[in-house]
């Protein structure tokens, strides 16, 4: 048994190769520069300076900082909520009533443009006096509304035209997790006689948790990195209502040319997703298959 | 399997290298007989490569190749690009950029240069030539053109109002009343019963058009085109000097008043709140649509307000304030050279031949931007005024004297960083005027 | 659950999808319309659900058929656009790309999901953190790296970093391989078949509708890619059309941007992806319908 262990960790190196090499080159000598710059006072036009630990201690006291985190987490429950729910909604219809890919097709559409256009369309339809939207809410009487320009609606709705661009993409994750179910598994609860509530409840979910489970790590970690739209309309404001983590952390770092405070900003964002990832494998089990 | 192990070691190897050379070691830039040059607007792209072309023609054996990179794109690429020691030869420059440039050698001095071949530096007005010096009077740019804010009038809108276009040339402004110019404003704001903003029976809360527009851009603690050209006719002034001050005035009453007034055009309803202004659309827009009827904004915008089909379009210069004068920022872009170029010889001819009256009039002719140099200038005005565009109103605050240069200090970004927020909360009545004074003491503290 | 019950929910449900695909549709038909506008009319023309002031100018001036003059004159720059070269460059990178990434992703997967070796977990949670890093951080030290191999405007400093892997398609192919019954590997093992046949000959089939999947999402992300083709490959031979596009972005800190040239260029960039689909998007349902797993 030891042997094939062996063999097998042989056959995985080779079979890690490419990967592997990808991995290290333009991935994991980045991350290690970024860990290292954290430790310093770097200004990307000069060479940096060790400073130890300060700039992770400026950052706990940074109030600004706080407040990115936080306008961040309510882009993020408000993003994916409502995606990963109408997605599942989506991607089920699909398989109940239609497998025409054209459907499909059409729900990805959006995923076909590019974050910045997408953010600028909205942002040109959702304008609160020459905007299309409001001119059709006025045609049924409903006063104009500032959904980018107002504080408290800036976020969802920053949230919101994300989840238009994403719902399609998200539901045909989902949707090539539900082909994966044995079509003999629905036949023999449809036997039974379960009703459909059951069906998705007992069978459906259960057997998609390892596709649900990488669809809510991809997503969740993503939606933690929104930067485009808000890059492209409110720019961080009214006042600091959508200054996300990551557009602080790309103003700091590109903008004031703080690259070293950015980076270690970075390495705490990064240590949180790595926190939430692990929590949500261990959550939903997504590594235990039935074959271990 | 000790080689399929080796390539990726010695390109790890590779790679460390790389980022030990990354902290801006020079020797970048293109071939020694080929210069790059950057610019951001692709309406003045054409000008530029007439401009190479006659460059090229008088120094034959060198090439420039000119090219052209939307605005936020520009500024990331060129960073990215100084890091790498990949920068262009010279690049346009703007005076958010300039001082972190500057400071941190990224920059060539031009004094040699300057004065070797004699090239002047005072025939430029109002002082335009000093944004591009440092604190040490190092010389990083020759001014190639300029700006100034006016306001704009939609003409229709000011005959259905009764008011004669004659009546803007001298309008009066102060903090307490808003003076003729608040009268104005409010007589051409028109609620949706057509009501008008100085009648009994205004409703602020349905307006059909406002007087006056917000801009969508967060001016924070410049307000160049929103509201620099109130603040300033008071008589304050940003910093206890300019260029290089050291102490910002923002706890000045003379500048909260005027905020004050400022955000009160928004309550009385005569101009949009900070939400409908954030809200999508620009402000040119806004007014292109007749949502406005006054806007105030940059000479670098007058082909946006005179481009809307079916809307006639004048331009007076701002109202005078309490110190007598009318004020308006004046700022400009020049051409600077970056320090790892191989050809600094070539890239200073360039750079000369930009600032030339030769270069800047073939500029004026394409009506875009306002040339720095007078007689450039001239030209730029008549091909403006084949346009149907009148630019006195920019250019009158020239002759009178009351143009403000923009504030130039160090640790700009982190002033706007402080100043945008802080600004974002007076107009969006989340705080007071006077809370100011707290991100004053902020903004001073980065001098200390 | 009478047959008038499944009729109405079956309703019901295409009423759902129904009004989702509207929704996904509206901007579409919005973008549509400015892009049949004129610059100029578009603000007085706001609420109108027709192109305001209706004309072919924008795509003209993506596809560089309008002069300077004619383009300034409708409120466009006057960048001209070499549409079908850079058209050959996004198609070639973005397929070199895909056809990179889903194979060596695959055999990655397949070291994770299927075969036992130690710290192999641990291991791939390493490959996952790989999502969490920021792109502004791994942007800058790649574009010095491309620049010491002097690959600055070459295809493969477009490619390169998207090539091997990206932490997505591993994690994505490994959790359906873990659903792979492993009883038909035995068998097959028991025939004797090595590792590198089972995984060409047993798990890459039996993963075709994943692997068509992934493909798609591959292509579709590797054609938006927008920030590091602008770095390294600025240069006419290779520059791509999400790059040769830029153009229409905002050219002035204030100005507005060429709006009808903006979402002519936007559709324009999307159709080819669009017909792409349209041509393979048959295969792709078949492959799924008669793919292996059960």
């Amino acid at each position: 048994m030891t042997a094939a262990r062996r063999g097998d960790l042989r056959v995985a190196l080779l079979f890690l190769l490419p990967a592997g090499f990808g991995f290290v080159l333009f991935y994991a000598w980045p991350a290690l520069q970024t860990f290292y710059l954290s430790f310093t006072d770097y200004s990307l036009l000069a060479a940096p300076n060790w400073v130890g630990a300060q700039n992770y201690r400026d950052a706990l006291g940074d109030a600004r900082f706080g407040n990115a985190l936080l306008v961040t987490v309510e882009y993020v429950v408000i993003n994916i909520g409502v995606q990963t729910v109408v997605a599942l909604l989506v991607a089920v219809l699909m398989h109940r009533l239609t497998k025409s890919s054209f459907v499909r097709g059409l729900l990805l559409l959006p995923y076909l443009i590019a974050n910045v256009v997408v953010a600028l369309v909205w942002y040109n339809m959702l304008d609160a006096q020459l905007g299309i939207v409001n001119a059709v809410l006025s045609w049924v009487g409903i006063d104009p509304v500032a959904f980018f320009g107002e504080t408290s609606t800036a976020i969802p709705t920053i949230a919101l035209v994300n989840v238009w661009r994403h719902l399609g993409y998200t539901a045909l994750l989902i949707f090539a997790g539900l082909q994966a179910i044995p079509r003999s598994v629905y036949e023999a609860a449809a036997i039974d006689g379960a009703s459909e509530w059951r069906i998705f409840r007992g069978v459906t979910l259960p057997l998609l948790r390892p596709v649900l489970a990488m669809v809510l790590v991809l997503t969740v970690v993503g939606s933690f990195q929104i930067f485009d739209t808000v890059a492209v309309t409110t720019r961080g404001g009214p006042v600091d209502a959508t200054r996300v983590i990551y557009f602080y952390i790309y103003e700091k770092a590109f903008q004031q040319f703080d690259f070293g405070y950015a980076a270690a900003l970075s390495v705490v964002l990064f240590a949180i997703l790595a926190g939430l990832a692990v929590a949500q494998l261990r959550l939903l089990r997504a590594g235990s298959s039935d074959l271990d | 399997m000790h080689n399929k192990l080796s390539k990726p070691a010695a390109l790890a190897a590779a790679v460390s290298l790389a980022l030990a050379g990354c902290a801006g070691a020079p020797g970048g830039g293109s071939g020694s007989d080929e210069i790059t040059y950057w610019l951001w607007d692709a309406n003045q792209l054409p000008a530029y490569q007439a401009c190479a072309t006659s460059f090229q023609q008088a120094n034959p054996g060198t090439t420039v190749k000119v090219e052209q990179f939307g605005w936020a794109d520009y500024w990331n690429k060129l960073t990215t690009d100084l890091v790498a020691g990949t920068a262009p030869d010279v690049f346009t420059n703007h005076l958010n950029y300039f001082p972190t440039y500057a400071g941190k050698n990224q920059l060539l001095p031009l004094d040699e240069f300057v004065a070797r071949d004699a090239v002047p530096t005072d025939v430029y007005p109002n002082d335009l030539a000093d944004l591009w010096t440092t604190q040490d009077g190092k010389r990083y740019g020759l001014p190639k053109d300029f700006d100034t804010v006016a306001l704009f009038y939609n003409k229709k809108m000011l005959a259905e109002a009764g008011v004669a276009e004659s009546d803007l040339a001298n309008l009066t402004w102060n903090p307490q009343d808003g003076g003729t110019y608040e009268k104005l404003i409010a007589r051409l704001t028109v609620d949706a019963n057509g009501v008008r903003g100085d009648q009994p029976g205004f409703d602020k809360s349905k307006v059909a058009v406002h007087g006056l527009g917000l801009d969508e851009n967060n001016g924070a603690g410049v307000g160049q085109q929103m509201w620099s050209a109130y603040a300033l006719s008071t008589g304050w002034t940003y910093t206890d000097k300019n260029p290089w001050g050291s102490r910002f005035n923002y706890d000045d009453p003379r500048f909260q008043q005027t905020m004050g007034w400022f955000r009160s055009l928004i309550d009385k309803g005569y101009m949009p709140s900070l939400a409908v202004a954030r809200s999508g659309t620009s402000v040119n827009d806004g007014f292109g649509a007749g949502k406005y009827a006054l806007s105030t904004n940059g000479s670098w915008m007058i082909n946006s307000y005179f481009g809307y089909d079916g809307v006639e379009v004048g331009v007076a210069p701002t109202p005078t304030g309490p110190s007598g004068k009318r004020a308006t920022i004046f700022n400009g872009l020049a051409d600077s050279i970056y320090t790892g170029t191989d050809n600094r010889e070539g890239a200073w001819k360039w750079v000369k031949h930009l600032a030339s009256a030769e270069c800047q009039k073939s500029v004026g002719e394409k009506a875009v931007v306002f040339p720095a140099l007078p007689e450039a200038l001239a030209v730029a005005e008549k091909s403006f005024a084949a346009k149907g565009v009148d630019i006195t109103a920019f250019t009158k605050p020239l002759a009178e004297g009351s143009t403000h240069l923009f504030p130039i200090t160090d640790h700009a970004p982190e002033i706007s960083a402080v100043m945008g927020p802080a600004i974002d909360a007076v107009l969006s009545s989340q705080a007071d005027p006077g809370s100011l004074t707290q991100a004053n003491e902020q903004v001073n503290a980065l001098f200390r | 659950m009478t047959t008038i019950g499944t009729g109405w929910r079956k309703a019901l449900g295409w009423a759902v999808l129904a009004l989702l695909v509207l929704i996904t549709l509206f901007p579409f038909y919005w973008m549509l319309r400015v892009s049949l506008s004129d610059n100029r009319a578009l603000a007085a023309d706001a609420d109108s659900l027709l192109p305001a002031g209706l004309t072919l100018g924008a795509f003209e001036r993506v596809l560089g058929l309008a002069s300077l003059e004619e383009a300034r004159a409708q409120g466009g720059s006057g960048a001209s656009i070499d549409f079908g070269r850079f058209l050959l460059n996004s198609v070639l990178t973005s397929t070199l790309i895909t056809a990179g990434q889903v194979l060596f992703s695959s055999m990655a997967a397949y070291a994770f999901a299927r075969l036992r070796w130690p710290g192999r977990d641990a291991v791939f949670f390493v490959f996952l953190t790989a999502l969490m890093i920021p792109p502004i951080f791994t942007a800058l030290p790649n574009f010095v790296l491309m620049r010491d191999l002097k690959l600055l405007n070459t295809y493969a400093a477009i490619v390169l970093p998207f090539f091997f892997m990206t932490p997505f398609a591993v994690f994505f192919m490994r959790q359906f391989m873990l659903g792979i019954s492993r009883e038909v590997e035995e068998a097959a093992r028991i025939d004797g078949a090595g590792h590198p046949r089972i995984f060409f000959r047993i798990i890459l089939p039996m993963s075709r509708a994943p692997l068509a999947t992934l493909a798609l999402l591959a292509y579709v992300t590797a054609w938006n890619e927008y920030f590091w083709p602008l770095l390294v490959g600025q240069g006419e031979g290779v520059r791509v059309l999400t790059v040769a596009l830029g153009v229409f972005r905002s050219q002035t800190p204030q100005g507005s941007p060429d709006w009808a040239g903006l979402m002519a260029a936007t559709l324009l960039a999307a159709l080819p992806v669009i017909a792409l689909f349209a041509a393979f998007g048959r295969r792709i349902v078949d492959s799924i319908q008669f793919s292996g797993i059960k």
